[in-house]
């Protein structure tokens, strides 16, 4: 099982003083062997993060190991290929540590299949050389014709080849055109929140990790992470082709509730490995906030330790 | 007058083949080393689709840079802004100079590679009116609490920008060639102008045209500030400088600048792949500085008198640019 720690910044402290405790404390998940650090989009409040691949790409530089991932972020608004070159640019900078959750279609107020062909086009990008793509709202490259076949399609050899430095005035674009850079692996950690039914539906069946959020209740989370994995199965996916998560508060002897695995050390390792059993999640992401001093360091010692037992 | 470099590692040169992880090393390596060496700044440009695996989101990576330099400048040399959602573009260097405690500068042109434009999905005809409007916009998001705009090709009513950046307004810049049209879209938007490569008599000429449309516009301009891109190559002798310009050359700028549309023809004309002996890239070619120290540093006074803010050389001779040219204007 691994396990990481997420944060959603904002709120009236101001961002530079936010931010920079925020960047400790993935240098002291990092140090203490934690998996993941994943910071949400968000753009409400003067420390809001509108930007998380940027700010992770930061944290990448100050760690060593952690996986640097951005939350929620949403597709509305934004170029696909934009999405796709802030991952691959997170990736390469933290030497293949990078990884992206997108947040759910309800909340980006967009229709699901935006989300859907968003990132069936970057996960073919980062798969392919050249490529085009038809949706209905993503075409790449946009002069991409009407009748091209619909989703990811690929140039056939007509014998003919120049390098694109030979194009000259009479072909300065192309019909086809290769993102570049690639990330570090091709196959790079992509997550959708599952919060919406057709969203979970399209994710299990085409192989892209479920991300259960704090926003659900616990039941509701394990639930929803249940029933992607039977539709999963039910396609004949396996579950090693993708990573669920599941992400709660957590409160060393603290109480629990619904959104919250509160207790003992020994408490919160059987709430985690219960929701693993219901679900075959392979990550825990603890929401990080009003923790104690010396929480990191307990659940480090405490809680993974007795999840690898 | 102060001295930016380039970034080494942005793309994979032609002839040095090396894995991209390890070009992003040296891309952070050299912002360290050029804090070390005295350098007021960095600049990271952007291209896509470029087989070179060109560095794609300049802000993105001074998000690096930050992460291990304290004083340095981290310059966007040039953002091309039209490829983006203004209010995306604010963010992210908002997001960057909260990271770096107020260390960005922007950076801005308007992009001329057709497949960029295609690729992305923004219109290439409308792009220096959209570059214009956009920096108002970040000028307006980077230094008010809330904003509205009402332009021909953007509208934002009553909109606030998060986060907000330690810079108010962002330190920005007009990044347009060396024509008349650049300095007049920069001089009309009271924007800072930064040049292209040119020589001193052709810097002064646009200075001249930049600062006097800027009156007629009713701008300050005895408050606007120009820079230049100012590609120089020293050596102990002339010859060893145009050896280090002739490696550049082969390595970068023959393709670089001579394939893909930067330069115009005598009818403004984007060219594409022309010969190397064409006279837009000799003209190119004849723009760099070569020199012995003495030489470089007698020239780039001229700009210095010119009241030329800051010069950006290329990253290669940064060591030996450190300890022969730079010490001459710390004086």
């Amino acid at each position: 099982m691994k396990v990481g720690l997420s944060w959603d910044l904002g709120g009236d402290e101001p961002a530079a003083t936010q931010w920079h405790r925020v960047i400790g404390e993935i240098e002291r998940g990092d140090a203490l062997g934690f998996d993941s650090a994943w910071v949400a989009e968000g753009k409400t409040g003067q420390a809001g993060c509108a930007q998380p691949a940027v700010f992770m790409t930061f944290a990448a530089r100050r760690t060593k190991s952690i996986h640097c991932r951005a939350l929620a972020r949403s597709v509305a608004g934004e170029f696909p290929v934009r999405l796709a070159e802030e991952i691959t640019l997170l990736d390469q900078f933290s030497h293949g540590r990078g990884g992206v959750a997108y947040a759910p279609a309800s909340r980006q107020k967009v229709d699901p299949l935006m989300v859907h062909e968003t990132i069936e086009f970057i996960r073919g990008a980062w798969a392919t050389n050249e490529v085009r793509y038809r949706g209905k709202y993503v075409r790449f490259p946009t002069h991409t014709p009407d009748d091209a076949p619909a989703g990811l399609s690929y140039p056939a050899w007509t014998g003919e080849y120049l390098p694109q430095w030979e194009w000259g005035a009479t072909r300065t674009t192309a019909d086809f055109l290769a993102l570049t850079p690639k990330p570090v692996s091709t196959h790079l950690p992509v997550y959708v929140a599952i919060d919406d039914d057709e969203t979970l539906e399209w994710a299990a069946r085409n192989g892209v990790s479920p991300y259960a959020g704090v926003n659900l209740t616990t039941a509701e989370a394990i639930e929803r992470l249940a029933r992607y994995r039977a539709i999963a199965d039910g396609c004949g996916r396996h579950s090693y082709e993708v990573e669920a998560v599941l992400e709660r508060n957590v409160a060393i002897d603290g109480a629990s509730d619904a959104h919250t695995f509160g207790g003992s050390a020994h408490d919160i390792t059987c709430a985690i490995r219960a929701a693993a059993a219901a679900t075959r999640i392979g990550h825990f992401v603890w929401r990080y906030r009003d923790a104690a001093p010396n929480d990191l360091e307990r659940f480090a010692n405490e809680v993974q330790t007795r999840l690898q037992a | 007058m102060e001295f930016w470099t380039s970034f080494a590692g942005q793309f994979v040169l032609r002839g040095l083949p090396g894995a991209v992880p390890q070009n992003y090393d040296t891309l952070v390596a050299t912002a360290v080393e050029a804090e070390r060496l005295g350098f007021d700044g960095v600049v990271a440009s952007e291209h896509h689709f470029e087989y070179n695996r060109f560095l794609p989101f300049p802000l993105q990576a001074l998000g690096a840079a930050a992460a291990a330099t304290s004083k340095i400048r981290l310059i966007t040399g040039a953002m091309l802004l039209p490829l983006y959602d203004p209010i995306r573009a604010a963010e992210a260097a908002a997001t960057v100079d909260i990271l770096s405690g107020g260390r960005v500068t922007l950076g801005l042109g308007m992009g001329y590679r057709p497949m960029e434009f295609d690729g992305i999905g923004t219109a290439k005809n409308t792009r220096g009116a959209r570059l214009s409007e956009q920096m108002e916009i970040i000028r307006l998001a980077t230094s008010q609490e809330r904003f509205s705009f009402q332009g021909k090709h953007y509208e934002y009513k009553d909109q606030q920008l998060s986060p907000r950046p330690l810079q108010r307004p962002i330190d920005m810049w007009f990044c347009g060639g060396t024509s008349r049209v650049g300095a007049q879209r920069a001089a009309a938007g009271g924007f800072d102008y930064w040049l292209a490569n040119s020589d001193y008599d052709r810097t002064k000429e646009i200075v001249d045209i930049y600062l006097g449309l800027a009156r007629e516009a009713g701008r300050p301009a005895e408050r606007l500030r120009y820079a230049l891109f100012r590609d120089v190559f020293v050596g102990d002798t002339l010859a060893e400088a145009r050896d280090a310009r002739d490696w550049f050359l082969e390595v970068y700028y023959n393709e670089h600048i001579r394939c893909y549309g930067y330069l115009m023809d005598d009818k403004g004309e984007p060219l594409f792949n022309p010969p190397f002996d064409h006279p837009a890239y000799v003209a190119f070619v004849d723009s760099l500085l070569c020199g012995t120290p003495d030489m470089v540093v007698t020239e780039l006074k001229r700009f210095e008198q010119l009241g030329v803010h800051s010069i950006t050389v290329p990253p290669v001779q940064l060591e030996l640019f450190s300890n022969k040219v730079l010490p001459e204007f710390r004086k």
